[in-house]
């Protein structure tokens, strides 16, 4: 299944002091939200894949930047951070994709682990239900997307030989569907922006399964677990670690070819000041994780941004 | 007609030299290689429209006022993709899945080249069934489905077009990353600043750093 958290970040190095302060200010903006609408325990949820989502639709609005105003930080109140204050509920509506992806993944967890990893995996359980609860009343379009995609995930992974195009196909729609409907606000379906947001989606979805599937390609091998590469190059926990590292390197391939079609969609978006950085995301970020995640021994650069 | 300094990204006291890069940049970035069977190939074409007249406009402009310049727009990917289903590529025994691609009509077209059955299924069956499934962006099997096209047919042109394309996506030469090719700040390193960046590493270990302002 997959783990839709921490792979959609910007290459720090790369961005502009200003853009490295409204990619923080965006982000702390949905931490603001998550607290606000669904509690502090919800802002354990934040993460860069829906922080890039909420990027992404403000980079999109036709207005001017939306203001960032400082205000104090709830992990550490001595510390002052400017945060954005968007008005058109882009934030709010990255906040509730985060939450309904939590849940999801809670559920996933309870129903893949042994009897006593339940038991801790059954602690968040009630307040991540609550919170996702909340959000599809909110956001109803949202959740169904979002669990339509889990459960037809669940039926590819049951599938006798499932290709790779089918395993990354629910994760990827999904996306596609979320900012195909992001798009449609104000256009009709099928309109040049509509279209492209899809196709944006779609390719974004698929490289996040993807990577994610190539990532933790060895520990499923190790424990048995469900991976649509190991399915394609018959890995199991028998065979040599070259086949692994052939199989990464295939991945990477595929990865490559996933980017090309995102960066000519992104290459088509009108975007405004945030622009910038949704094309590092896509043109060096996504790169970079790629690299070191498939390539590198040890992954320092990666955990931490 | 929107203004083609504002299309072209310049401001309009640019240099020919400045005009010309930033008409360069666009002209790449919209070129049709990039969206070759891709979805977006109409709305792409559009935009290369744009920037071609846009710098015909300009350079029109200057020649008037007596400043040079020179024009040299790239070809527009239209609004049938590059490879362009045209049929026109000697005797298609699939007219109509080619038509319902050109015209976008997506699962018609593979409800045909479904329908095929396996004995009938010639490299061009391959080659649009690859040309279907990447519209729909799985790419996985649109790479193999060219790749057996190509082999079924080696010397067909439009098939070895398409299946290079994907080699070279694969390859990281439209975005991505390649382990083979050394990478500097997303601007591609050259192999001097390479070896510097080597023999600075090299002189580290030893407390110098010597090439601070390169890469």
């Amino acid at each position: 299944m997959v783990d839709l958290f921490g792979y959609v970040r910007p290459r720090k190095s790369e961005l502009l002091v200003r853009e490295w302060e409204a990619y923080r200010g965006v982000y702390c903006a949905m931490c603001r939200s998550l607290g606000k609408n669904y509690g502090a325990a919800a802002k354990l949820a934040l993460n860069y894949d829906c922080t890039f989502y909420a990027v992404f639709l403000l980079s999109a609005l036709p207005k001017p930047l939306p203001r960032f105003q400082t205000g104090r930080c709830a992990a550490n109140p001595l510390k002052k951070c400017p945060f954005c204050r968007a008005s058109g509920g882009e934030v709010e509506n990255a906040a509730a994709l985060t939450v309904l992806l939590a849940y999801h993944k809670v559920l996933d967890d309870l129903s893949d682990s042994g009897m006593w990893e339940k038991l801790l995996h059954l602690l968040p359980y009630p307040a991540v239900r609550r919170a996702c609860r909340k959000a599809a009343r909110s956001y109803p379009e949202l959740a169904k997307i979002v669990s339509d995609a889990m459960e037809r995930q669940r039926e590819a992974e049951r599938m006798e030989d499932p290709g790779i195009d089918l395993c990354a196909e629910p994760t990827a729609g999904m996306l596609a569907r979320i900012f195909e409907s992001a798009a449609a606000a104000g256009n009709e379906a099928g309109s040049p922006r509509a279209r492209i947001f899809r196709r944006f989606g779609y390719c974004l979805g698929r490289w996040i399964y993807l990577m994610d599937a190539a990532d933790d390609l060895a520990d499923d091998v190790r424990t048995g677990a469900f991976n649509p590469f190991a399915v394609r190059f018959r890995i199991d926990a028998r065979s040599a670690p070259q086949e692994i590292e052939r199989a990464r390197g295939y991945a990477n391939g595929t990865l490559n070819q996933t980017l090309s079609q995102l960066g000519a969609a992104a290459n088509l978006l009108e975007m405004n000041e945030l622009g910038p950085i949704v094309r590092n995301v896509v043109f060096l970020g996504l790169p970079q994780m790629q690299k070191e995640l498939l390539f590198k021994k040890e992954k320092t650069n990666a955990r931490s941004l | 007609m929107p203004d083609p300094y504002r299309v072209l990204g310049v401001p309009p006291n640019a240099t020919d030299e400045e005009v010309k890069a930033a008409y360069r940049k666009l002209a790449k970035k919209y070129h049709p290689d990039n969206y070759a069977d891709s979805p977006l190939a109409d709305l792409a074409g559009e935009k290369m429209k744009e920037v071609n007249e846009a710098y015909d406009q300009v350079v029109k402009e200057r020649r008037n006022r007596g400043t040079g310049g020179r024009s040299g727009p790239y070809g527009s990917a239209g609004t049938g993709g590059s490879y362009g289903y045209t049929g026109g590529t000697g005797g298609s025994g699939f007219e109509d899945v080619r038509s319902l691609i050109n015209a976008g009509r997506i699962s018609d077209a593979e409800q045909i080249l479904d329908g095929v059955p396996p004995e009938g299924r010639n490299a061009e069956w391959y080659f649009l069934k690859g040309a279907v499934l990447y519209r729909r962006g799985w790419l996985e099997e649109a790479y193999n489905d060219f790749s057996a096209a190509c082999r079924m047919d080696p010397s067909n042109v439009e098939y070895r077009a398409a299946y290079a394309q994907v080699t070279n996506q694969r390859n990281g030469m439209y975005g991505g990353y390649n382990p083979n090719v050394p990478q500097y700040g997303g601007f591609g390193g050259c192999d001097l600043c390479t070896s510097l960046c080597v023999a600075d590493l090299c002189c580290n270990c030893f407390g110098g750093d010597m090439y601070p302002w390169c890469c």
